[in-house]
């Protein structure tokens, strides 16, 4: 009896205790709080997929995360401004960029090479070379994005460009993974043989790395370089003579139907080719570093997948264009967007971006192992032996004018055609 | 019963089962249907607000176009006033707001614009037909800002007169900074603004978690959000043709979530998104939440109440059970009790049924032989012969009182033991000298063993002893047929303090033994092994029950064992204190020497006996002694008697106890208190009835000199007269 007293005590004290909590603490006259702080904005334009429910993106993650690190540590909020083409038809990416960066819409861009170099020419982007985060930065990085004496861009990574192959189309049909063009071409034609029609993959954007691989693979590699662009520079050297070679092979590769040309010309990137590659219907495609990483593009294939470099004659050949964040030079909210440059390309950030993206980190304080896939053009990329697809060096844009060149000749032109756009370009610079 | 009171008790839980379960069951119900009307009115809650969100944001948009309209009306009225419209509009300043101002004069292809060189209609679709205030607009775009825009075409009037068409391009980022800086329902809800015609976002939501709805167009937001249902699909594509609102339930991203396409300025351009239910409904989630708190705490204040009463009911029922246990217990108790008095009164039916069949066999043979000694007296052998069968009988009779009496006084618990030294070899040896003949007389070895006794003088009640071991002793005789062993057996044991001797004393046969039930109740009083009616053996059952209430006063133990036609073992444990140094006179030695009885012829002796038979035969038996004896009927008339003799007149007072006037101890006390030299000499004997120890205690006490207890035993006066005759020799 004397244990239920005690239960009933206890119950009442708690049903006083939870009265006497509920008890009512007066509402302020005022019911609005008014001691809201000033929001700081910083806009951010960067590109978008079109969005799969089911797929994580693992690329867009990793940048995510360090903005979400700079907000952090800087109380600002970061608003995205995104742009996605709807198909061919519509405005580029880069073609809005440009725009909305001349017209001083945002304050951060992510830019492609082109884009950086043209807007850097025209004094649109503010010189970064100030910021700490740039102490760290690998020299090619600096080189490549240097325009005017300006560092107008910092990537988040080394994008580097390979071919994707599937190995076991290559084992089934006994074919070595090639090296040269020629080699390239013969496993061509034995998928052809074997019934694969169309065994190169391919959309509006990428096919330029072929040639890029092939017009600078001496260039970048034969210990001449800076006399080279120079003479480039100075018109005493044709960008069409180092293009024609590998347009000449894109156009063989186009003639022997290993290239569909005209599903190439209206296909986005990855959305035209990768159903295709990854159905294990057409044994290569050629992408970016990052779509080994994500499940959006060819994180997870049903086969065992290889990037390696494009083939030239000094063998397998990674091509790397730099794309980057870079501060409009008039932008509305600079300091701030400055100080969010400063997080998101410190070594903390760039270490929490390579580690999820798995990529090769502009920082040379930071490297991440990669991916089992990667490791053949991570090797030539260490071996020091690649093709950069852009260099604010060169006076004629190199990665958005071969890009559009090649949609020339996927659209019918000839050769001499896209050479001559290429002489077009380069007396235009040489008359500035 | 028992089993019928199972099963109905059963039966009253189950009904209280299934009652319980009925209640849960219609609370349950009613909880169920309460719960479901405010999820019905939630969910109507919901839509309406919702419904009044987007239309706010809606009323917004249309005002901010509304706005932008009239403000171009007006920009086209001074245009129409300016001397040149196409320097106003070249003029004209850019802002964030309007874009693009330009201007094509009436019957011309081409204009001027205030952002480029030349302006044209191409790249504008206005075939939609939609409006804004009557002015229509065109199909959305990405202008030359790299942002959507849209433009809208107003005339230019001069005097009725339509001397142009005035084109304003704005940008949707102006209206997105008329929205909700945060959203709206806290950030939780997505929010696009698709172009009708297009189908195309041209707004979208900032917030980094919000990038992974789709974004690009109404296609990419059906895939993205998985939003497959054709019938929904069906509905809204209907509803963007007509303009109308579309609302429904969708589930994104596993998250219950309301979906939304709210047509704004009639449809040219739609709210597009996508709100979780919970974000709306976060005070009907509270209310819910506030409603299970009170149902759980319903609940658990039932349960803790059926708790409570479960558990008073338990301690009830447990108290029920120990008191129906203690009932049993006393009615068990009060049984045994009954059964123990019956036994008891049985035992006491059967003991004065055998006292009655005891007493009347020796006294029939009194009588009979009384009878037959009336008509051969005048045969002097045959008067012998039957005295003699009388006196046995007498004897027999006797014991049997003494026995009886002595039963009586241990459990009235009347005795008191006399405790003085002596010496326990002369009680074996006493013992022996009684033991020995009687079973010589059956023809049975009686063996005696003594080992180890470390003391020989000891302190303890000499008597009771004596009788502790003649009764064991006799009885073994008793029960022990002709030719059998009696073992007698004293040793000591262990002591357990230097003053005391700790003896055993076994007492063995090899006679019939008892039953096991007869060994449960041999040491009750009243109880006998055969019934004295079938039994030869005369007894009257009492002698082990005063044994073991003398043991057990004297502080020892006895136990029995005993096996049927094997015979008996009684084994007493005794602790008596030792006496080292002796008294001289306690050696026992002088008072063991055999007693010799007196010759009282010649004698003279003064009797105090108020019982005329008692006096006469006392009178006669003296005579037949060959002495005298003179009678006073009470102890008045002794003492005066006494007090009148002369010195040496008489030899001994025989002094009767109970009598009239004065007793023999007032009696005994004058005599001894007369003036006159014999007073304190002269021997004065209790011959009492009054035959127990304190009885004689009494007597000595009161100046007597020693006590024959009744009936008179001649024998034992003349040894205790002779005491007194060798002592006066003595002297």
């Amino acid at each position: 009896m004397s244990g239920m007293k005690k239960w009933i005590a206890v119950c009442l004290a708690a049903a006083l205790l939870a009265l006497v909590s509920c008890g009512g603490h007066e509402d302020p006259k005022n019911l609005i709080s008014q001691d809201e702080e000033t929001k700081r904005v910083v806009n951010l334009f960067s590109p978008m997929e079109k969005s799969d429910p089911n797929a994580e993106n693992v690329a867009r993650t990793a940048a995510d995360l360090t903005i979400a690190m700079a907000e952090e540590r800087l109380g600002v909020t970061v608003d995205y401004w995104t742009y996605t083409a709807e198909d061919y038809q519509d405005k580029t990416y880069d073609d809005v960029a440009l725009d909305r960066a001349r017209n001083n819409m945002d304050d951060l861009y992510l830019l492609n090479p082109d884009t950086v170099l043209a807007l850097g020419t025209e004094g649109l982007l503010m010189d970064l070379s100030g910021l700490d985060s740039t102490k760290n930065l690998r020299e090619i990085i600096r080189v490549a994005n240097t325009v005017d004496g300006k560092l107008v861009a910092i990537p988040q990574e080394v994008v580097a460009y390979g071919l994707f192959v599937n190995v076991d189309l290559f084992k089934q049909y006994g074919l070595d993974l090639p090296n040269t063009p020629e080699e390239f071409l013969g496993c061509c034609r034995v998928f052809q043989e074997n019934g694969i029609e169309t065994p190169i993959g391919a959309n509006r954007w990428w096919l330029e790395t072929f040639v890029l691989a092939i017009a600078y693979a001496d260039l970048y590699n034969g210990g001449n370089t800076q006399a080279e662009i120079a003479a480039l520079n100075s018109g005493e050297a044709r960008y069409s003579d180092y293009m024609r070679p590998g347009f000449e092979f894109l156009q063989t590769l186009i003639d022997n139907g290993y290239i569909d040309a005209q599903k190439a010309l209206v296909s986005e990137a990855i959305e035209g080719e990768g159903p295709d590659f990854l159905a294990g219907k057409t044994p290569i495609v050629m992408a970016y570093w990052g779509a080994a990483n994500t499940e959006t593009a060819y994180g997870k294939t049903d086969f065992e997948m290889q990037v390696i470099g494009f083939p030239t004659h000094r063998g397998r050949m990674p091509v790397m264009p730099m794309t980057g964040w870079a501060v409009g030079a008039q932008a509305e909210h600079a300091e701030d967007a400055m100080r969010v440059m400063e997080v998101i390309t410190s070594d903390e950030a760039l270490q929490l971006f390579s580690e999820t993206n798995r990529v090769i980190s502009p920082s040379k304080n930071v490297k991440v192992d990669c991916v089992p896939a990667l490791r053949p053009l991570n090797d030539r990329i260490e071996e020091g032996v690649y093709v950069l697809g852009s260099n604010a060096g060169m006076n004629v844009e190199q990665w958005g004018n071969t890009c559009l060149i090649v949609r020339q000749l996927l659209g019918g032109a000839t050769v001499d055609e896209c050479m001559a756009s290429f002489d077009a370009l380069q007396n235009a610079a040489l008359n500035k | 019963m028992k089993e019928t009171s199972t099963k109905q008790e059963n039966q009253r839980g189950l009904s209280l089962l299934l009652s319980i379960i009925l209640i849960f069951s219609v609370f349950g119900a009613v909880v169920f249907s309460v719960s479901q009307k405010i999820s019905k009115e939630m969910s109507a809650s919901a839509i309406q607000n919702l419904s009044e969100s987007l239309d706010l944001i809606q009323s917004t948009i249309e005002a901010i176009l509304r706005s932008e309209a009239e403000f171009q009306e007006l920009i086209a009225r001074e245009v129409a006033c300016a001397d040149d419209p196409v320097a106003y509009i070249r003029a004209y300043e850019k802002n964030r707001t309007m874009a693009k101002l330009s201007l094509i004069l009436a019957g011309e292809t081409e204009g001027v614009s205030n952002a480029e060189e030349r302006f044209t209609e191409e790249g504008l679709d206005f075939s939609a037909g939609g409006t804004i205030s009557g002015m229509p607009v065109s199909q959305s775009y990405v202008n030359h800002m790299g942002t959507w825009a849209y433009t809208v075409k107003c005339p230019v009037e001069r005097d009725g007169q339509e001397i142009g068409t005035l084109y304003a391009e704005y940008i949707y980022d102006a209206i997105d900074q008329s929205l909700p800086n945060d959203g709206f329902y806290d950030r939780q809800a997505s929010l696009y603004i698709m172009d009708a015609q297009s189908q195309r976002f041209v707004l979208k939501p900032k917030g980094m978690g919000q990038r992974s709805a789709g974004h690009l167009n109404l296609t990419d937001f059906y895939r993205a959000n998985n939003i497959q249902d054709p019938e929904i699909r069906a509905e809204v594509e209907s509803c963007l043709q007509e303009g109308r609102d579309a609302m429904f339930y969708h589930n994104i991203r596993e998250v219950h979530a309301l979906n939304y396409m709210w047509a704004v300025n009639d449809g040219t351009i739609f709210l597009v998104g996508y709100v979780p239910v919970e974000s709306i409904q976060q005070e009907g989630r509270t209310v819910n939440q506030n409603i299970m708190v009170v149902v759980a705490s319903l609940l658990a204040a039932f349960f803790l109440c059926i708790a409570l009463y479960y558990l008073n009911w338990r301690q009830q029922e447990k108290l029920r059970r120990e008191q129906e246990e203690e009932r049993q217990l006393h009615n068990r108790q009060l049984a045994q009790a009954l059964r123990a008095a019956q036994i008891a009164s049985e035992s006491k039916t059967t003991f004065l049924s055998n006292m009655s069949h005891d007493i009347r066999t020796p006294m029939n043979a009194v009588l009979g032989f009384t009878t037959l000694l009336d008509r051969d007296a005048e045969n002097p052998a045959k008067v012998r012969e039957y005295t003699k069968k009388i006196t046995a009988s007498g004897q027999h009779l006797l014991s049997l009182i003494n026995d009886v009496l002595d039963i009586s006084k241990i459990e009235s618990g009347k005795v008191v033991l006399n405790l003085e030294e002596f010496a326990l070899e002369d009680v074996l040896s006493s013992v022996d000298a009684i033991i020995q003949p009687m079973a010589k007389a059956k023809g049975q070895q009686f063996h005696l063993e003594v080992t180890g006794v470390r003391h020989e003088y000891l302190v303890g009640d000499e008597t009771r002893l004596n009788q502790i071991l003649i009764n064991l002793l006799s009885n073994a005789v008793k029960y022990t047929p002709e030719g059998g062993n009696i073992w007698f057996r004293v040793t000591a044991l262990k002591q357990r303090s230097s003053q005391y001797e700790h003896i055993r004393i076994e007492v063995e046969d090899d006679g019939y033994g008892m039953t096991p039930e007869y060994l449960e109740t041999i040491f009750d009083a009243f109880t006998r092994a055969e019934n004295s009616t079938t039994n030869k053996v005369q007894g009257t059952g009492l002698g082990m029950a005063i044994t073991k209430n003398i043991v057990e006063l004297m502080g020892g133990t006895i136990e029995v064992f005993s096996q049927i036609d094997k015979g008996s073992l009684f084994r007493v444990d005794l602790e008596l204190r030792v006496v080292e140094t002796p008294k001289g006179g306690a050696t026992g030695h002088a008072e063991a020497e055999p007693e010799e009885a007196a010759d009282l012829t010649g004698m003279h002796f003064l009797a105090a006996e108020d019982n005329d038979i008692n006096g006469e035969i006392l009178s006669e038996l003296l005579e037949i002694e060959g002495a005298t004896c003179e009678i006073a009927v009470n102890g008045q008339l002794a003492v005066e008697r006494f007090q009148a003799s002369a010195p040496g007149e008489f030899d001994a007072i025989l002094m009767d106890v109970q009598m009239p006037v004065m007793n023999g101890h007032e009696a005994a006390r004058a005599i001894r208190a007369l003036d006159r030299e014999d007073a304190r000499t002269i021997p004065i004997i209790a011959m009492t009835a009054n035959a127990f120890a304190e009885d004689e205690k009494a007597a000595l006490a009161a100046g007597m000199d020693a006590h024959v207890p009744k009936p008179l035993n001649m024998e034992l006066l003349k040894k205790t007269i002779g005491q007194f005759s060798r002592g006066k020799e003595s002297l």
